[in-house]
This record gives C-alpha cells, sequence and structure tokens, in this order.
C-alpha cells in the first residue's frame, strides 16, 4: 500500500508493505492451483481479492484461471525450462514507499551525484530548494532528512565522516557491475539469487544466453529468511525462529544454531541444519516454514556444532538424522541387475549415489549399501529402480516390509497381482 | 534489508522517467509507454498523477524534472555482498578470470554455509581450462550469432564432428551440466558440453546453412495421488519445475496433469516411479504401460 503522508492510505495499490502476507497466497497459487475463494477461508475475501489482483498485476502473464464444480480456482502456471529469469522475484519488487521515501531517495542522491562531501545543513538547505518550486510548498523537517541520510549510510550507498563536529555526506564510489552473463546465470542459480535480478535491474534489457532444467523457483519466496540465517551464521549468532506448521496452522518460536542450508536440487526444498539447545540435537528446518528470524548472541559453541555436523554428515542421506526405528543408525542394502546394454545402471549408482558404496558382484549385478541416520528417505531413490531390484535389506524391518508391500499395492494397482498374464 | 522499495519496481520506473524528463520535456504518450515497459499492469492507474505536486514532487506540471542529473543508484552493501559470495562459485570461472570483488565487504555466504545434497556426482569439470575455453567460446558465438564446429565422444567412444550455430546454453542443476542448444545440425542439435573434444569458430557452406531448430516434442501424463504420507506436496513440489494443473477429485485424491518433452520419458517415468503407490498413472496408455513393464519386470527378480 502506498502510505501517504499524514497517514493518508489508498484503498488499493500494486504494492506491498508486508511480503509474508503475499508468500503464502504466492506458494499455493503456484504450487498447489487448485484451491477456490472458499479454500482461503483463514484470510478475509477481502484479502484474497486484493493479493489475487496484486498477483495478477504482477505475474499477468503467467496467471491462469479454471472454473470447477467448487468455484473459479485460480494458478500460477510457469514452466521454469521456457522462461529464463524466475517470475517470482517480482513479488520483491513490490514494496511499497511513502511520498516522502521516493522524493528524498531521488532528491538527496541528486544533490550528491557530483561526489563532492556535503554536511547535513547544505543538503536539507539544497533539499528545500528543490522543493519550492511548487506551491504549495511543503517542506521536509530536519529529523526526516537526516533519518534517510543515515539509513543510507547503513545500506552502503552514502559514505559519512565527522569532521570536528560536523557529519559530512557522499554518494559511495559508483562500482561497475559484473557483466550481465554472470548475472543471468547466478541470478537463477545461487542462493538469494533475487539479488542478482535486482542488479540485472539495473543494466539494459537483453536476451539471457542461458536457460535453465530441472530449475526449481519457489525458494526465491524464502529469499529475505535466507538472507537472514546467512547473516546469522556469518557472525556465528544464535536465532530465535517462528516457524508454522501448516497442517495444525500453528506458529511456534524456536532457539537455535544455524549451522548449515542444504539446498534439494531433486525436490525443490531448502532446509535449515541447525542445533536445537533445547532437544540437545541437530535437526532440520524447512526454510518455506520459517516465518520469521531475530538475530540474537553469539553461540561459542558455533564452530564446535558445525564441525559435529560434518561428522553426521557422511550418514545422512536427505536432512533427516534421526530414524523413525529410534535406533541410532540404520543399515540399508539393495542390489540391482542389469544387461549388457544396461551398463548405464551402474554409472547410475555412482553418480546418484551420495553417500555409501557400490560395490560391482559379477559383470551383470551391483550392490549399493550405507549406514544412514533415517533408512525411509532412501526409499524414492531406490524405488527409481523398479524393474532390476533382485534384494532388499533394511535394518529396519518395518521399512523393509513397507517397501515389499508398496510394490504389492503397484502390481495392484496396475492389474499385475495375478502373475505375469496381464499383457502390456 | 532484501524486502525494500530500493530494488522496487516503482523506483526503477521513476528513475527511468526522470532521465528521459532530465534530458528533455516529456511528450504526450511517453510517460505511458515507459510505465508500460516498465512497471506491472495496474501502474498507470496512479502513477502520473502521483510523480506530481500533490505526492512524490518529482516532476513539474510541465512535464520536466526537479532533478538536475541522470539518477544513478550506488550498490547497497547487500548487493556487494552478494557479488563476493558468488565469486567464491568454481563456476565464476566459466565467465571471468577475475571476478568482481568488493575486498572490504563480507561475502553473503560462504562455500561451506551451504550443501546441494542431491545433485549428481559427475557435474561438468569447472575448473578445467579446455572446458572454460569452449564454454567462453560457445557463449561469445551465442551472443554474436555465429557457428561452431564442434567434436564429441558420443557415448559409444567414437568421434563425432558437427557444424552448428549455438542459440543458448541449458544448465540443470540436478545434472550440474551445460548443454549446448542450436540450430543447423543434422545429427542433433544438444551438446553435452562435458563431452566436447574440439570447439572452434567455422563457415556455414550454403549446404549447412543454419535453420534446423530441435523440435519440440510435448507429451502428457496425466496422475492421480493419494495424499498420504504427505505425498500430494511432495509430488506437487518435485514436479513444480514442469507446466501442470492439479485437481482435486474427491477428499485425498487429486489429479495432476504432467506436461513434458518426448526426450525426459524415461525420466518422467522413474520420477512417478519413485512415489510407489502414492501415484497411479491414468493416462496415456502408451505411459500406463511403460509402467507395467517395469512393474513386471520387477515382479519376476521375485524380490
Amino acid at each position: 500500500m502506498i502510505v501517504r503522508e499524514a497517514g493518508e492510505t489508498m484503498a488499493y495499490s500494486e504494492l506491498i508493505k508486508n511480503f509474508n502476507k503475499i508468500r503464502d497466497y504466492m506458494r499455493d497459487f503456484y504450487i498447489y492451483g487448485f484451491k477456490c475463494r472458499d479454500d482461503y477461508t483463514k484470510k478475509s475475501a477481502r484479502s484474497y481479492d486484493n493479493e489475487k489482483r496484486r498477483m495478477e498485476s504482477w505475474l499477468g502473464d503467467y496467471m491462469q484461471f479454471r472454473r470447477t464444480a467448487d468455484g473459479k480456482e485460480v494458478f500460477l502456471s510457469i514452466d521454469s525450462r521456457v522462461t529464463k529469469q524466475n517470475p517470482l522475484y517480482k513479488a520483491w519488487k513490490t514494496k511499497s514507499f511513502t511520498d516522502g521515501d521516493i522524493t528524498l531517495h531521488f532528491v538527496i542522491l541528486d544533490i550528491l551525484a557530483s561526489g563532492a562531501e556535503k554536511s547535513f545543513l547544505e543538503i536539507a538547505g539544497q533539499v528545500d530548494s528543490y522543493l519550492e518550486v511548487f506551491d504549495p510548498v511543503r517542506l521536509f523537517d530536519s529529523s526526516t532528512i537526516r533519518k534517510k541520510l543515515n539509513e543510507y549510510v547503513k545500506e552502503g550507498m552514502l559514505v559519512s565522516r565527522r569532521s570536528g563536529k560536523t557529519v559530512l555526506y557522499r554518494r559511495s564510489r559508483e562500482n561497475c557491475i559484473p557483466d550481465t552473463d554472470i548475472l543471468d546465470f547466478f541470478s537463477e542459480t545461487a542462493p538469494c539469487g533475487v539479488i542478482g535480478s535486482f542488479l540485472l535491474d539495473k543494466t539494459a534489457r537483453h536476451e539471457s544466453c542461458f536457460a535453465f532444467k530441472h530449475h526449481y523457483i519457489t525458494g526465491a519466496m524464502d529469499s529475505e529468511v535466507l538472507c537472514a540465517i546467512f547473516a546469522a551464521m556469518h557472525e556465528k549468532r544464535m536465532i530465535t525462529v517462528e516457524t508454522i506448521n501448516r497442517e495444525k496452522d500453528r506458529v511456534s518460536e524456536g532457539h537455535l544454531v544455524p549451522l548449515r542450508v542444504m539446498i534439494s536440487v531433486q525436490g525443490g526444498r531448502q532446509y535449515l541444519m541447525a542445533y536445537a539447545p533445547r532437544f540437545k540435537r541437530i535437526t532440520s528446518y524447512r526454510l518455506d516454514n520459517i516465518v520469521s528470524v531475530k538475530t540474537e548472541a553469539v553461540s561459542e559453541r558455533f564452530d564446535e556444532l558445525r564441525r559435529k555436523l560434518d561428522r553426521l554428515e557422511p550418514h545422512i542421506w536427505g536432512v533427516s538424522t534421526d530414524s523413525r526405528s529410534g535406533k541410532r543408525m540404520e543399515h540399508v542394502a539393495f542390489t540391482v541387475r542389469y544387461t549388457e546394454e544396461e551398463k548405464h545402471i551402474p554409472r547410475r549408482l555412482e553418480r546418484e549415489k551420495r553417500i555409501g558404496i557400490v560395490e560391482y558382484l559379477d559383470q551383470n549385478t551391483s550392490r549399493f549399501s550405507a549406514d544412514v541416520f533415517d533408512a525411509g528417505e532412501l526409499i524414492p531413490w531406490i524405488r527409481t529402480f523398479i524393474c532390476r531390484i533382485t534384494d532388499i535389506s533394511i535394518s529396519n524391518k518395518a521399512l523393509e516390509n513397507q517397501f515389499k508391500k508398496d510394490l504389492q499395492t503397484m502390481y495392484a494397482m496396475y492389474g499385475l497381482e495375478g502373475g505375469d498374464s496381464h499383457a502390456v | 534489508m532484501l524486502f525494500s522499495e530500493l530494488y522496487g519496481v516503482y523506483f526503477h520506473m521513476v528513475a527511468s522517467i526522470l532521465t528521459a524528463a532530465v534530458d528533455h520535456t516529456l511528450q504526450p504518450g511517453e510517460m505511458k509507454r515507459i510505465i508500460q515497459e516498465t512497471a506491472f499492469g495496474e501502474s498507470m492507474l496512479n502513477i502520473p498523477e502521483s510523480l506530481g505536486k500533490e505526492h512524490w514532487r518529482l516532476m513539474k506540471d510541465n512535464g520536466t524534472a526537479i532533478i538536475r542529473n541522470v539518477p544513478t543508484m550506488p550498490l547497497t552493501i547487500l548487493q556487494k555482498r552478494w557479488l563476493n559470495a558468488i565469486a567464491y562459485d568454481p563456476r565464476i570461472r566459466l565467465f571471468t578470470d577475475e571476478p568482481v570483488i568488493f575486498p572490504d565487504i563480507e561475502p553473503l555466504f560462504l562455500p561451506e554455509d551451504i550443501k546441494v545434497f542431491d545433485q549428481y556426482g559427475d557435474g561438468d569439470p569447472y575448473e578445467d581450462e579446455e572446458y572454460i575455453r569452449n564454454f567462453r567460446l560457445i557463449l561469445d558465438a551465442i551472443k554474436h550469432q555465429y557457428p561452431l564446429q564442434i567434436s564429441v565422444v558420443s557415448c559409444h567412444g567414437e568421434r563425432i564432428t558437427t557444424r552448428t550455430l549455438p542459440e543458448y546454453l541449458e544448465y540443470s542443476e540436478k545434472d550440474d551440466k551445460f548443454r549446448l542448444i542450436g540450430t543447423g545440425n543434422k545429427s542433433g542439435n544438444t551438446i553435452n558440453l562435458g563431452h566436447i573434444i574440439s570447439c572452434g569458430k567455422c563457415s556455414m557452406t550454403e549446404k549447412n546453412v543454419p535453420g534446423k531448430r530441435n523440435l519440440s516434442h510435448p507429451r502428457t501424463v496425466v496422475f492421480e495421488v493419494s495424499d498420504e504420507r504427505n505425498a500430494l506436496e511432495r509430488a506437487l513440489m518435485h514436479f513444480a519445475h514442469f507446466k501442470k494443473q492439479a485437481e482435486k477429485l474427491e477428499a485425498g485424491k487429486y489429479k495432476i496433469t504432467l506436461c513434458y518433452e518426448k526426450e525426459d520419458e524415461t525420466e518422467i517415468l522413474i520420477r512417478v516411479l519413485s512415489f510407489g503407490p502414492m501415484i497411479r498413472v491414468v493416462k496415456p496408455t502408451a505411459f500406463v504401460n511403460l509402467i507395467k513393464m517395469r512393474l513386471m519386470d520387477q515382479k519376476s527378480c521375485e524380490l
């Protein structure tokens, strides 16, 4: 919302003050896409209408609608292999501001454009003279100008220094920014890539030389959370996080030592690995479930805990550090067979295994085995070898039995339960 | 602060308007064109009025700006921190030997702060000098549109030489590999950069004029998801990068229609299988048969 001076507000604006408000809607429209207006009951109908209208304004090309018996469904349809720049970044470019914010931004940077240092009084005087051309004349008070100057010093756009009793301000040196190829690539692949997109906005329009396959774009919505976590890790500080349990629609608070961010390029999720003093253990937290991050005191144990995580990692397949069986470690092994023409299968085992070992039992048989905290995390991967699994052994027998039972269910689902007689 | 008006579309758009207005008195329609090119769908509704004396006080009634210089904005600390962080990424060498670094600024993150835990282990060799040379030549050829003669080693170990006019580079985060997509090549327009053994400029003769593109072979698969063991959310996230539609059929049961390219069919097949009985493919019959064949082969393993 554009907040006018003296608190006057506009009824509807494309811009927003609080990103978390739109974060949930974007996630629902993009990931789920089958919810109707009535499904958004926890928010008001007006709020839903406004957020939908905003998204149509920002992402009109990607918004689609479908009418069903339950009502109109709104969804975002994005083929990330075709789209060369993450469209969700647009949401980060919608922060609202006051009239004073935008006036002072352009006027102050213009006053300091020459690069010369100026005192506060000189700047304030010049701001007045810029605005005196308007009738009626409305001027800023000193504290507003001083606050804006200090804000820009903190952001790094201005530099200040004290000369006697006077504080002098100047613009930071203009830096060249990297080649657009670098920005095009890393804005899509590096953590907090939206910052690369901010930099791209400073460059001339051009066609990117890159496209992306297997490209998950939803992490963009968690950029601010990620940024705050990086900042805390850099200073080895503890954090207080608010996490949401979406099923129960409940927010809870936790105190953590953030240790590492784990990124999945096969599932699109990002996790924080952190030590929770309350539970005395390192565990994972989904970034999209973290609502807020507050930086706390420095943790003396940061280095020790990160070394501990390093020691755990050879036994973590995904992000889980504990088993469902209650055992400290679970053993998993499976054997696959392949023909002479299927030599890509052992190569698959080698390149796709993250931990563990591959043994070559004979020319057409290989076995993978590993000791992991949670063997359940390997099940989806093992299933990708369905058609050639000749043996499987998991120390967590309930899990092994579930795997075999799931296979039987699949045979039944496709009408294959009565032997091999069901021709394809 | 990441969510800041400093990086917002409105500040950029206003900078574009002021850039024009510093240079000359804005012509009728000029502001409208800039707003349409740089802002959002509904921005036209209030911006022209907001720029004037009532609100933002940046433009005079006569269409001139109150500022005197073309507006520019120095880099923020956040932008510098991000640039310092990507300078640690080994892939930066593909682009430059001297990445932009701000010595007095801490990087936003370091390599040890992040771990991509499910990337395949045979990614491209980003520190190999020959690979870097090929990458830079291909990138230059894409930008300046000249053909290349490229030799690769096939999966059978044979040397294959082709000519192609490079269009773009496709990067897969899962595979950690680059592929060149080009035109004008008889034997396929997709070349894995990691397979290239030589790459050089060439001229196109009339016989091999560029024009033959990779044809799209779109396919669709329809499957039902049972929302057990959090399968719905996992499936929707897992397949999020495809163009898709999700529909609710009944409580706990959903239908997903997924669009993919034919060349990726085997990959889609095993990704569907990875969900076990939580996903049941219903259409098309050919895809259902692929699943059945895999299951029958599995059954014969007598696990």
